[in-house]
């Protein structure tokens, strides 16, 4: 009960009154992790309507992909190269294998997913992006209901987020000028991201090797170097941490 | 066609976030496969962060603003543990940098 009381500002104590504070709590954490996160998120939003604006697709069918896909750099694939002229099955392979992250994302998360009910692993799944994926594995909160609670609580923030800024990119364009090199916000956010993932020396070391490979492979399509980076790295550190505990 | 064309990756990309959970929720992990599971954060963050930083072609689209920005927001990020401060850190020595060059 004292660390809820030295974490949380006084008002928010008072709302919510001290004897269900503990799932109040994760809920609260949940969206405010989340809220930082999104803040590269923003101008990509401008981005992505500039895109839609471009491939000369209707406001409303653009921004119907926000709910669809929910997922930036794969809405953002599809309509690029539907504007460029590309069939429907070249872009949505395109825009697929650059999503093909998530199902790392599906493994690593299903033994925490096997403690919870049926309604979450289909609700869970659909906000089980880069950004809430990674919170999940920086809080490690062992107990389901609160894990839950977090999870859920982080990936509606974050979608409703993205409703709301998709739908203002749509409509207003380019209105985030380019000139001040905002978006480079979003690798500024996910190297703060690498690092709080990083606690182990082990890690980190997986985390440069990932790097490596990753700019060897930079000139593969639909930035699939990511995958095999990943792959590469998870089983190198594999064979290098077995060797030094045997 | 657009419309055909969203609703399709809108399933396939639902599709791979939902399959290992559901193909995976009675099986019992060996300890090796959870220990390699650990990696996959680190590992995928890293590889985002470079393949934002690279042209399709695969050549590095990042000068000396960029680097320097990246490594005081990997420094603020290890030290203060807060990403809105290591987002600012990154972002200030960016524009600093670039600034001044």
């Amino acid at each position: 009960m004292g660390r809820f009381f030295a974490a949380y500002p006084l008002h928010v104590r008072d709302i919510n009154g001290a004897m269900n504070s503990a799932p109040t709590r994760h809920a609260l954490r949940g969206s405010l992790d989340a809220l930082p996160l999104f803040i590269p998120a923003l101008p990509f939003a401008f981005v992505f309507g500039v895109v839609v604006a471009e491939a000369g697709i209707p406001e409303w069918l653009g921004w119907s992909s926000s709910p669809i896909i929910f997922g930036g750099a794969i809405q953002v694939t599809l309509f690029t190269l539907i504007g460029e002229g590309a069939s429907v099955a070249a872009a949505v392979s395109a825009a697929l294998i650059v999503g093909a992250r998530h199902m790392f994302y599906s493994v690593t998360l299903a033994p925490r997913f096997q403690h919870q009910p049926g309604w979450f692993r289909w609700v869970g799944a659909y906000v089980l992006i880069d950004q809430v994926f990674v919170l999940s594995q920086i809080k490690r909160i062992d107990d389901p209901v609160a894990f839950r609670r977090y999870f859920l609580s982080a990936g509606f923030t974050f979608w409703t987020l993205w409703m709301i800024s998709t739908a203002l990119g749509v409509v207003l364009g380019p209105a985030i000028p380019t000139e001040w090199g905002v978006e480079f916000a979003a690798p500024v956010l996910f190297v703060s991201l690498m690092m709080a993932a990083s606690e182990r020396q082990d890690k980190l070391a997986a985390a440069a090797m990932a790097m490596g490979v990753t700019y060897l492979l930079a000139s593969l399509p639909n930035r699939a170097g990511i995958l095999i980076a990943v792959i590469v790295s998870v089983f190198v550190m594999l064979l290098a941490t077995r060797k030094k505990s045997t | 066609m657009i419309a055909t064309a969203i609703i399709l990756t809108g399933i396939g990309s639902y599709a791979m976030r939902a399959f290992f959970i559901f193909a995976l929720a009675r099986y019992a992990f060996p300890p090796l496969f959870l220990r390699a599971l650990e990696y996959v954060a680190p590992t995928v963050m890293a590889a985002l962060v470079i393949s934002m930083l690279t042209t399709p072609e695969g050549e590095l689209a990042a000068g000396l603003p960029e680097l320097l920005g990246l490594v005081c927001a990997a420094f603020a990020a290890k030290t203060t543990g807060n990403h809105i401060l290591a987002l600012i850190a990154g972002m200030g020595t960016f524009w600093l940098i670039g600034a001044i060059i």
